[in-house]
C-alpha cells in the first residue's frame, strides 16, 4: 500500500466492518459467558433451532446444484451464440438476484401457492420449491459468471483443438477445453451460491415455514440477546448459529478468492466474438429461462391489479387499481410508496458516494499487491468479503448491539441504515472492480505516462474509460443492492419515518390479512420497486461494453 | 431553558392543544418530571394496525407534537428494546406491551409514571394492572380457534378438554405459536399452566400435556401469523398464496372469529372454544419511556384512551376497547361470531414476570 488513500480505504473499511461486529461479540459473550461448548449444543438443544444446521446444508447445497443446472444451459446459450436483445436479456436474467427477497417470496408463493399453479400443494413441495426459488434468485451468478468466458474465447482455440486427437469427439472436447475452462468460474458462482443460499432468510421464512435456517434462528432470537438477566439463552443461540456461519462461509469465500484468481489466468485474452451464429434451437432453453425469470416478477405485479372480495365463503376477484391507491397514498402504513421510495433512493445514493470509491480504492490496493506478489493480496481480497461471511441479519444485529455500546443515541439517527448498506455493498463493487483491474493492460498507462501525462490526467484520460464498463455496472449493483437490502435495515432501524421500500412492503406483508385490500398493497409496493431496479438494469447494460462481465 | 420560557414557547407553537394537555404540561413543571423542550414524539411500537396515518396526522395537528414511530416485530420486540436501551432510551412511549410482559418492564425501570388523565377505562382493562406507570388501551382474549367445517362432531369432536387433543383423531391438527418467539405463544403457555394447576389432576404437569401434544405432532410456529394464516384451515389464511392448510384448531382470540365475519360478508366457519380456565385476558397497554418526553408520551396516552379514538380499536386493530361501556361492532356479525370466555387463567403479572424464564425453559423440554 504505497499512498496514504490506500490505507486509508482499508482503514474505514477495517473500521465499518469490525467495529460493530467486534462489539455485538464483546456484548454477547458478556451476557453468555465464555462457554464454546454451550454456545454449540444449545443449537440442539432447543426446540427453535433444533435440526436447523443439517437443514441450513442441505437447503444450500441442493440450491446450488440446481443453480447450476439451470443457469448454465442459459449461460451456454447467451455466451455461444448471437441473439437479438442479449442486453435485454441480460438484465431481465439478472432481475431477480438483485430484487428483495421478500419481493422474490411473495412471487413464488403467488406463482405455485393454491390460487397459482397449486404446485405447492403439501409439505413435501415445500423444500422443492425453495431450491427452486433459490436457483431463480441465483441464476445471475452462474450466468454472470460464465457467460463472458463462454462469449470471450476464441473460436480458433476450438478450431485448433478440433484437429487434434483429444478433441474430435463431444466428450474429448468436453474434458479437454470445456470442463478445464469452465470449472473456475462454474465453481466460483457455486461458492456464490452456496453463500446466498446459506443465509437466506426472507424466502425460507415465508417458502418452508416448519423449518429454521441458521438464518432464521438469528432472526428469530437476535432482537432478544445482549441482555443481562433476560432470556440469556438466545446468546448461546446467537453466538452458536452466527459462529457457524462465519467458518462455513470464509471457507466458501477462501475457496472463490482461490478460483477467480485461478480463473483470471485460465481466461483466453480475447475481445468477445463477433461472429457468433445464431441458434434457433437455443430458444428451447432461453425461452423458459426468460420465463421462469420473469414468472414470479410478473405474478407480483398482476397480482397487485388482481383485487379479492371475500362473500359468504366465496373468493372471487375483480381488476381494479385500489392496492396501488392504498400503497401510494400510506392507507395502510405509515409511509406512502412515494415517501418510502425517497427515503430508499436517499440511502442508495449516500450509499454509493461511500461504497463506491472505497469499493474502486480496495480493489486497486488488492491489485497492486497482487502485482507486488504481496501475501497480503489473498488476505485482504478475503477481508473484503467477509460482510457475505456474515448474514445481513447479523450484520444488522452487529451493528444495533455495537452501537448501543457506544452510544444509545445514535441508535435513533437516520443516517444508521446506511451503515449496514455499506457494509454489503462494498464488496459487490470490490468483486466488480478487482477483475477489471486485473484486465488493465498496464501498456497504456505507462505509455501515457512517458508521453508526460500527470497522474490525474491519466486517471481520466485512461484509467476511467477503460473501466468505464465495470464502473456502470458497480453503480447498479451498488443502487439495486441498496434499494433492495432488507435484512440488515429491517434489524438496525424500523423507523416508521425513515422506512425503506423493502421495509414497507415486509411491513404490509406481515399485516394480518383479514382486509383483502393488503395483498394487492403490498404487491403494488414491490411492483414499484421491480420497475426501478429494471430501469436501473435496462440503463447499465446500453451503456456496458460488450463481453464486459467482471463478476457480475 | 426556564421552565416559564418553556411552557410559552410550548403554547406558542401547539396553539389547538386542549385544556387538558395544558393542564399535564403544568403539573409536569410543577412536579419537576419535565424533560425538555422536544416537540417530538417517538413511538416504540409493533405493527399496530390502529395508528393509521390520519389517526397520527390528527394527533400531530391538535397537539403539534411530530410523530415518529419505532415499529417491531410484537409486544415482546418491544420489551427487547426497552432493555436493549435502557439508560439511553431513543423513544418516549412504548405502545403495545401486554400483560405477559409488563411487569417486566416495571421492574427493569424503564417506565415512567404518566400525566395524562384517563378516565373511564373499564374493571376488565383494569384488571391485570391498575398502576400509574401504564395505562391499558385495548384488550382480547386469547382462546383455541376451530374451523367448524372439520370439527362438525362427525369426523372430530369438539374438546372439553385440552387432553382431547392429545387424541389420535387430532394428530398433526393442531398449531400454536411458540412461546418462545410470539405473544399470544406465550400467553397460551402461560394459560396451560393455570389450566393444569387447577384440573384436579395431581399426577400430570402443564409440560405433560405439552410433551403429548408434541407426540401427537403439534405443529409450533415462529410467530401468530404464521399458524393462523398459513396452517389453519378455518381462517382468512385459505386465501393466501402461503397457506398449507393442515391444522383444525389454532390459538388466536375468541373475537377472530368476529373479525372473520366482518371482512367476510357475516360469514365465517372458525369458532372460538370457551373452554373453562383455557383462555387468557390479554391487556395492551401504553407506557411513558423512562427519560423520554413525558408531556408528548403523556399527551398520546390521553389521545389514545379518548373516546373517539379508542371506540375505533375493534375496527383498527382488531381488539377491544378498554374503555367502559364499549364493546365490538355489530354489522357483519362481528360480535354475534365472538365470544368472551366464561373463565379464563388466573395468573397475575408478578408471577409471569418471575416464572417466565423457567416456563420457556421447561417448556422446550417438553417438546424437544
Amino acid at each position: 500500500m504505497k499512498n496514504i488513500g490506500d490505507k486509508l480505504s482499508v482503514l474505514i473499511f477495517s473500521s465499518i466492518i469490525l467495529i460493530p461486529l467486534f462489539l455485538a461479540l464483546d456484548r454477547l459473550v458478556w451476557v453468555a459467558g465464555f462457554d464454546p461448548v454451550r454456545w454449540f449444543s444449545s443449537i440442539e438443544a432447543n426446540h427453535l433451532s433444533q435440526g436447523s444446521v443439517g437443514f441450513t446444508f442441505l437447503q444450500a447445497i441442493l440450491s446450488t446444484i440446481a443453480t447450476i443446472a439451470i443457469g448454465l444451459p442459459i449461460a451456454w446459450q447467451l455466451g455461444r451464440y448471437k441473439w437479438r436483445g442479449t442486453g435485454l436479456m441480460r438484465a431481465v436474467l439478472t432481475m431477480p438476484f438483485v430484487i428483495p427477497s421478500i419481493i422474490a417470496a411473495m412471487g413464488f408463493l403467488a406463482f405455485v401457492g393454491p390460487h397459482g399453479m397449486g404446485l405447492r400443494a403439501d409439505q413435501d413441495t415445500h423444500l422443492w420449491t425453495l431450491i427452486i426459488a433459490h436457483a431463480w434468485f441465483n441464476m445471475a451468478l452462474v450466468i454472470r459468471f460464465t457467460e463472458p468466458v463462454l462469449s470471450t474465447l476464441d473460436r480458433d482455440l476450438e478450431d485448433q483443438l478440433r484437429l487434434l486427437p483429444g478433441g474430435k469427439t463431444f466428450w474429448g472436447k468436453l474434458k479437454n477445453l470445456w470442463i478445464p475452462l469452465l470449472t473456475p468460474s462454474i465453481a466460483a458462482a457455486a461458492c456464490m451460491t452456496f453463500i446466498f443460499s446459506f443465509t437466506s432468510f426472507a424466502l425460507v421464512r415465508w417458502i418452508t415455514p416448519l423449518e429454521s435456517t441458521l438464518e432464521t434462528v438469528l432472526a428469530d432470537v437476535g432482537e432478544r440477546a445482549g441482555i443481562l438477566g433476560y432470556e440469556e439463552y438466545t446468546n448461546d443461540l446467537v453466538l452458536a448459529s452466527s459462529l457457524i456461519q462465519f467458518t462455513v462461509m470464509l471457507a466458501s469465500l477462501w475457496l472463490m478468492s482461490w478460483l477467480q484468481e485461478k480463473r483470471q489466468s485460465l481466461l483466453p485474452q480475447a475481445s468477445e466474438n463477433s461472429n457468433l451464429k445464431p441458434n434457433p434451437r437455443g430458444l428451447l432453453i432461453l425461452v423458459p429461462g426468460l420465463f421462469f425469470a420473469l414468472a414470479p416478477l410478473v405474478t407480483v405485479a398482476w397480482s397487485s391489479f388482481r383485487i379479492p372480495v371475500r362473500e359468504q365463503g366465496e373468493l372471487t376477484y375483480h381488476w381494479g387499481v385500489e392496492g396501488w391507491i392504498e400503497a401510494w397514498s400510506g392507507g395502510y402504513s405509515n409511509t406512502g410508496v412515494g415517501d418510502a421510495l425517497l427515503n430508499s433512493l436517499g440511502y442508495a445514493g449516500i450509499t454509493l458516494i461511500v461504497a463506491l470509491p472505497l469499493g474502486w480504492s480496495l480493489a486497486k490496493t488488492i491489485h497492486e499487491l497482487e502485482l507486488s506478489k504481496s501475501k497480503w493480496a489473498r488476505i485482504l481480497d478475503v477481508f473484503t468479503m467477509l460482510p457475505f461471511a456474515f448474514s445481513a441479519v447479523m450484520i444488522g444485529l452487529g451493528v444495533l448491539l455495537g452501537i448501543l455500546k457506544l452510544d444509545g443515541e445514535l441508535n435513533s439517527l437516520w443516517l444508521l441504515p446506511v451503515l449496514p448498506h455499506i457494509m454489503l455493498t462494498t464488496p459487490f463493487v470490490v468483486r466488480i472492480m478487482l477483475p477489471a483491474f486485473r484486465g488493465l493492460d498496464p501498456s497504456y498507462d505507462e505509455g501515457a505516462r512517458i508521453l508526460g501525462l500527470s497522474h490525474r490526467a491519466r486517471f481520466w484520460k485512461i484509467k476511467l474509460p477503460l473501466l468505464r464498463g465495470p464502473l456502470l455496472v458497480a453503480i447498479t449493483f451498488t443502487l439495486a443492492m441498496s434499494l433492495g437490502e432488507f435484512g440488515a435495515s429491517w434489524v438496525v432501524a424500523r423507523s416508521g419515518e425513515w422506512d425503506t421500500l423493502p421495509v414497507l412492503i415486509d411491513s404490509l406483508r406481515s399485516r394480518t390479512g383479514w382486509d383483502p385490500l393488503i395483498q394487492p398493497t403490498a404487491a403494488a409496493a414491490a411492483t414499484t420497486l421491480m420497475l426501478i431496479t429494471l430501469l436501473l438494469f435496462l440503463t447499465v447494460e446500453r451503456f456496458r461494453p460488450k463481453g464486459e462481465g467482471g463478476m457480475f | 431553558m426556564r421552565a416559564g420560557t418553556l411552557v410559552f414557547a410550548l403554547l406558542l407553537i401547539m396553539p389547538t392543544i386542549s385544556g387538558c394537555i395544558t393542564d399535564i404540561i403544568d403539573s409536569g413543571f410543577e412536579n419537576d418530571q419535565v424533560t425538555g423542550p422536544d416537540t417530538e414524539l417517538v413511538i416504540v411500537t409493533y405493527d399496530v394496525s390502529g395508528l393509521t396515518d390520519s389517526m397520527l396526522a390528527e394527533f400531530e395537528n391538535q397537539t403539534g407534537f411530530e410523530v415518529t414511530l419505532i415499529k417491531l416485530g410484537d409486544a415482546g420486540s418491544i420489551l427487547d428494546h426497552l432493555l436493549q436501551h435502557k439508560g439511553a432510551q431513543s423513544a418516549d412511549l412504548a405502545l403495545g406491551l401486554d400483560n405477559t410482559y409488563l411487569q417486566t418492564a416495571i421492574d427493569a425501570g424503564v417506565l415512567v409514571e404518566h400525566l395524562a388523565q384517563v378516565e373511564n377505562l373499564s374493571d376488565s382493562a383494569l384488571e391485570p394492572y391498575d398502576g400509574p406507570l401504564a395505562v391499558p388501551f385495548d384488550q382480547g382474549w386469547i382462546c383455541l380457534n376451530y374451523d367448524t367445517d372439520k370439527v362438525d362432531g362427525e369426523n372430530l369432536t369438539i374438546p372439553i378438554s385440552l387432553w382431547d387433543l392429545t387424541q389420535e383423531e387430532w394428530r398433526g391438527r393442531v398449531v400454536v405459536p411458540s412461546p418462545a418467539t410470539s405473544s399470544p405463544g406465550r400467553a397460551f403457555m402461560t394459560t396451560t399452566t393455570d389450566y393444569f394447576s387447577n384440573d384436579g389432576d395431581n399426577s400430570t404437569e402443564w409440560t405433560d400435556w405439552w410433551s403429548a401434544m408434541s407426540d401427537n405432532d403439534l405443529i409450533i410456529t415462529s410467530g401468530w401469523s404464521e399458524a393462523y394464516e398459513t396452517h389453519y384451515t378455518g381462517g382468512y389464511g385459505e386465501w393466501t398464496d402461503g397457506h398449507i392448510g393442515d391444522a383444525y384448531l389454532t390459538v388466536s382470540y375468541c373475537h377472530s372469529p368476529g373479525v372473520e365475519a366482518y371482512f367476510g360478508g357475516n360469514w365465517t366457519h372458525s369458532a372460538a372454544l370457551d373452554l373453562d380456565g383455557a383462555s387468557f385476558h390479554q391487556v395492551e397497554y401504553v407506557a411513558a419511556i423512562d427519560g423520554g418526553n413525558l408531556i408528548a408520551a403523556s399527551a398520546f396516552i390521553e389521545y389514545l384512551t379518548s373516546e373517539s379514538v379508542n371506540a375505533n380499536m375493534p375496527i383498527e386493530n382488531y381488539m377491544y376497547p378498554a374503555l367502559d361501556g364499549m364493546d365490538l361492532p355489530e354489522p357483519d356479525g362481528y360480535r354475534y361470531h365472538s365470544i368472551v370466555p366464561t373463565t379464563s387463567a388466573d395468573v397475575s403479572m408478578s408471577t409471569i414476570a418471575v416464572e417466565m424464564d423457567d416456563w420457556i425453559s421447561d417448556w422446550n423440554a417438553a417438546v424437544l
